[in-house]
Order: C-alpha cells, then sequence, then structure tokens
C-alpha cells in the first residue's frame, strides 16, 4: 500500500488551530455549554485530518469516496462543528443559535448532521462502526480511508478492546485509530479513576502499527500519519497523541473542570484574548 | 423452519452480494449450507456482539445489507444500546436475527433465556419486529425483513413445533393478523405469536375458536385488531415472552384506545426461570403448558 499523499497546498489558511478554538468558544459561550476542554484537546490533530488527508470529492461531507473521520469521542464535537465552519459547511447562523430552541447541532455527534459519520457520546460506539465503515471499504477495495478519534477515558469501554481485536483479524490497514491522550475523564485523572498503562504496548500487541506523537504539533501529526500509512502492511493503525485537555487557553489547560464549566461574560473575553488571533487566523 | 431460514438466507444473499452475515460465533450447523454457498459473505465476528453490531451499522453506512445472528439473550438484548444508536437511530437496513427466544435453551438457565426482547425492541424508535411461527411465515418474514430495507428485528422462537399454515404466504403485509383458522363467533378469539400459534390452534380445535397469528409485532394495524375484537366476544393473546410489553401489552394498547374489548393475556409472569428441565417442564413452571392455557382460555369464556 502507497502512503497517502498529503493534500495541504501552501496557501490553505483554513483550519488554523486558533481561529477554530474561537468557533469553539464562540458556540460554548452562545450556547452556555460544557465539554470545551474535550473540543481543545483534538484541535489540531483535526486541523492535520481536514487540512491534510481527508478526501471529500467536491466538498461533499456525503460523497461516496469520501474518506471517514468517525468521531467517537462525541464530546469533542464542537471542534469538528468549527472544522465543518471552516469547509463551510456551517455557516455563522448555525454557531450563534447553537443549542437553542429547534436548532440542528447538539451537544455530542449526532449522524444526522451531514459531516458527523457517528452518533456518538454514548462512549464506545463510534470505534465499532468504523471498524464495520472500514471492513465495508476494504471488501469493496477501495483506497478510502477511515480515522477515529477516541477518547483516552473512552478506552475504558469494552466494545473498543473487542473492535481492536477485529480490525487485527481482518487487516484492516485502511483504518487509523486516534487516541486523544489527554489524560482526563469526566470526573478525574485517566490514572486515578482508571489506569491504562503502556497505550502504544498494548496497541501495538493487538497487532496495530503505533506510533506516539505531540497531538499539537501539526507538522509531527502530519508526519506520523504519513508514517503509519507507509508503514505496517496488513495492519490497522493506533496513533497515540498526547494531548492537553483545554490546550489554548491556559487557564483552562489540564483544568478538567472545563470539562463541565460554562463561560460567562468575563471566561469568554479573558479565553478568547488569550489566543491572541492575529492576521491571516483571524 | 430453521431450513426456511437457511433457505432464505442463501437464496437472499446469491441474488445480493451486498447481503452479509454476521454472527457473534454462533450458529454451529445453522449455517453450513451458508458458509458453503456464499463463504465470502458469512463474517465470524468473535465472541464480541457489541462491536458486531456496531460494526453491522458501519457496513450498512458504506451499502452493505448485514444480517445479524446472536441468541436473543445477546442479539438484541445485550446489544440493546448499539441497536436504539448505531442502527436504528438512522433507519441503517439491517436485519437482527436473535434466536432461541423464549425458553429455547430451557437446560442453560436465564443466561441464555429472552423473554423481554420484544419489550425492548418495540420501543426502539422506527424498529420493526418479526415474530414468525412457522416454516411458511419465516420465509415470508425473512423476504419481507430484505425488502423492508431498514432496522428490523426477526425474533426466532421455538422451531420445531410444526406447521400452522397449510401453503406459503405470498407477501407479508405487515402488520396484518394472518387468520390461522375460523372458530365460533360467540366466543373469544386468540391472536398469538412465535411458538404459541402452535398452542392456540391445538387449543382453539378443541374448543372451535378463532386463531390469528401475529407474524408482526410492531408495526401491528389498528384495523385488523379491531376487526379480530368485532369478530369474537373479547381476545386472548398468546406469547412466549413477558406479560410486560409484548403482543399482548401491543393488542391492549389499540383495543383500549379504540374499541375497549376484554382481553386476557398469557404469557410469562415478571419472573425469572427457576429449575432445569426440558422445554416443556419450563412452559409448565410459567403457567404455558397446553393444559393450563387450554383451562385459562376455558375459564374466560365462561
Amino acid at each position: 500500500m502507497t502512503a497517502l499523499a498529503p493534500l495541504r497546498t501552501e496557501t490553505d489558511q483554513r483550519f488554523a488551530p486558533a481561529r477554530m478554538r474561537r468557533t469553539v468558544l464562540e458556540m460554548a459561550y452562545a450556547g452556555s455549554t460544557v465539554h470545551i476542554g474535550c473540543a481543545f484537546s483534538i484541535i489540531e490533530l483535526l486541523t492535520v485530518l481536514y487540512r491534510n488527508y481527508l478526501r471529500y470529492p467536491e466538498n461533499n461531507p456525503l460523497a461516496e469516496g469520501r474518506d471517514y473521520l468517525v468521531l467517537s469521542k462525541g464530546h469533542g464535537v464542537m471542534a469538528q462543528y468549527a472544522c465543518m465552519r471552516e469547509l463551510g459547511w456551517l455557516n455563522d447562523s448555525h454557531i450563534q443559535n447553537y443549542f437553542k430552541d429547534g436548532s440542528e447541532l447538539k451537544g455530542l455527534s449526532d449522524s444526522r448532521v451531514a459531516g458527523l459519520e457517528v452518533t456518538s457520546g454514548s462512549l464506545g460506539h463510534g470505534f465499532s462502526v468504523g471498524v464495520g465503515i472500514a471492513m465495508g471499504l476494504q471488501r469493496k477495495g477501495t483506497d478510502q480511508k477511515v480515522y477515529a478519534i477516541v477518547g483516552d477515558g473512552e478506552l475504558n469501554e469494552g466494545p473498543i478492546w473487542e473492535g481492536a481485536l477485529v480490525a487485527a483479524h481482518h487487516r484492516m490497514d485502511n483504518l487509523m485509530l486516534i487516541v486523544d491522550k489527554n489524560g482526563f475523564q469526566a470526573m478525574g485523572s485517566t490514572d486515578d479513576v482508571l489506569a491504562l498503562g503502556d497505550l502504544s504496548a498494548k496497541f501495538a500487541s493487538f497487532g496495530f502499527e503505533t506510533l506516539e506523537v505531540d497531538g499539537h504539533d501539526e507538522a509531527a501529526i502530519e508526519a506520523a500519519i504519513h508514517q503509519l500509512w507507509a508503514n505496517g502492511l496488513g495492519k490497522p493503525k493506533a496513533l497515540i497523541a498526547r494531548t492537553v485537555k483545554g490546550k489554548g487557553v491556559p487557564f483552562m489547560e489540564s483544568d478538567n473542570r472545563w470539562h463541565y464549566t460554562r463561560l460567562n461574560a468575563q471566561t469568554f473575553a479573558k479565553a478568547i484574548n488569550a489566543l491572541g488571533l492575529t492576521g491571516a487566523t483571524k | 423452519m430453521r431450513e426456511a431460514f437457511s433457505n432464505a438466507l442463501v437464496r437472499l444473499a446469491l441474488a445480493d452480494p451486498k447481503v452479509l452475515l454476521l454472527t457473534g460465533d454462533h450458529g454451529y450447523a445453522l449455517f453450513d449450507e451458508f458458509r458453503k454457498r456464499c463463504p465470502s459473505q458469512y463474517i465470524n465476528a468473535g465472541i464480541a456482539e457489541q462491536n458486531m453490531v456496531g460494526m453491522a451499522a458501519g457496513l450498512a453506512r458504506v451499502g452493505f445489507r448485514p444480517f445479524v445472528y446472536g441468541l436473543a439473550a445477546f442479539v438484541p438484548i445485550r446489544t440493546l444500546e448499539q441497536i436504539k444508536l448505531d442502527i436504528a437511530h438512522d433507519h441503517l437496513p439491517v436485519v437482527l436475527l436473535g434466536d432461541g427466544a423464549g425458553f429455547v435453551y430451557s437446560h442453560l438457565g436465564t443466561s441464555h433465556q429472552s423473554t423481554e426482547d420484544i419489550a425492548c425492541t418495540r420501543a426502539i424508535p422506527g424498529l420493526e419486529v418479526l415474530s414468525p411461527a412457522d416454516r411458511f411465515e419465516m420465509t415470508a418474514c425473512m423476504d419481507y425483513a430484505y425488502a423492508a430495507n431498514g432496522s428490523v428485528y426477526l425474533r426466532m422462537g421455538k422451531s420445531d413445533r410444526g406447521d400452522v399454515h397449510t401453503s406459503p404466504i405470498d407477501a407479508l403485509q405487515p402488520g396484518s393478523l394472518l387468520k390461522v383458522r375460523d372458530g365460533r363467533a360467540d366466543r373469544p378469539g386468540l391472536i398469538a405469536t412465535g411458538s404459541m400459534v402452535r398452542t392456540a390452534v391445538d387449543i382453539a380445535q378443541e374448543q372451535n375458536l378463532t386463531v390469528w397469528s401475529a407474524p408482526t409485532i410492531k408495526p401491528l394495524l389498528i384495523d385488523d385488531v379491531c376487526a379480530a375484537a368485532r369478530a369474537s366476544t373479547g381476545l386472548v393473546t398468546l406469547e412466549e415472552h413477558s406479560l410486560l410489553g409484548g403482543l399482548g401489552a401491543a393488542i391492549t394498547e389499540i383495543t383500549s384506545e379504540h374499541l375497549p374489548t376484554r382481553v386476557l393475556r398469557i404469557g410469562v409472569p415478571d419472573q425469572f426461570s427457576k429449575h432445569c428441565g426440558t422445554y416443556d417442564y419450563l412452559l409448565n413452571e410459567h403457567r404455558l403448558d397446553s393444559t393450563t392455557v387450554a383451562r385459562r382460555i376455558y375459564e374466560f369464556v365462561a
């Protein structure tokens, strides 16, 4: 299998992390919602995936030949909305009316929204659906790829490990599991709640081609994904991304209260200011 | 009945290469023919039912037509949330096959018995629920489940109770009651599903009662239920399933709203099996044996 060539052109200014974080903050403030920290930890991962790897023929979120991004950790959905805004799939009205009565976008991933592939939030579901999509694409013999983002807390769920066995057994080298290893779950640190041990070793032992990466270093993420697709013929891929929950806004970083805390006028302004938006990213 | 199931599955899979059979390491012997004739469409997903059902959703999302097989205790019960969220939520074309429903695995105890599956699946929005009684209904249900192109649960209970129909069913009309025999109009009519249709027919012959079979429990046509109620003096429902939420509940939901009718519900009381024993022994334990059922219907008539 040949490595997937990155799609980026030097002029592509879309998916700038700071601007996407601003979208998340705007939505969270407009809708008075939670899960900001969960969205912030996957921003750079999504930047690289959308800018460099995910193929949507004719910019159509439902195009038959597309790659699939399965957000199994549905709690990060605002980050995906931010990407969809960059793509023009969502507009300002979607952002401003987030959580208003009758609005379309929910607080967790809902597959009836074009651009979201699975309904998740109940954890441990999306990855299995992604494994099924990968199996279907494999049977069709296409070169489409499936990326499934799971939280490290989500790895507590049994079906993740069932799916990992199946993916390796069926040699699904069109599937990449990306672990958002931000070290926290709802009620505390993953080490305190249910220690995960050495994730790279775990997935390697399941038969995955595995790499660890700094989940906020765009160049490193891009290179790691490239390398995973290039190596390990016949093996599913696992990218363990070390991330920071709440990344990008210092007072939210690794403060698990931002799993559940809502913004007020002051914290919203302070957070926007902390993003340091300038020039092209504005 | 199991042969009819296997034949239908093989026929559908040969006609449509998108048909896939997923099993959670169950179906010994049952799938011999399928594995021989459609080997590439057979997927043993391992003893990992939750992932299997999620995976079926993924396969359906990219154009396949999965039939997911498990014991009813696992598909749908163990995997109910995957069915709700991954499949029914988007009305994906997946057929869920729950085998051994009721007390088929009488010697194995509660883990392998399922008397709550209809109640649980009925309440999932958009999910259709089928419950064939004999080989003719099985064939019709399989054909319908494929043609419906949506999310369907097909319940397979005790399969060796013999035919209740005398000839194939042309095309299953979802929600229709199928009249199995005519009886006296001045007595109650029996509406049964699955394994209990045979019991109903045997009793009806002695007491000269009309019998309808309900191969689809959801949907259920209001007109058909009301017509059955009008054609008799009260109704008796029979099912190898809990009294809560099953066929009897579905019928009384309709009659209470549209045509108040006296209904005797015969099914499994709110209890687990206590003992080990033959299928007949367990029916007896749950008061579903022919003698007890016949007496209860007789008393209801009186």
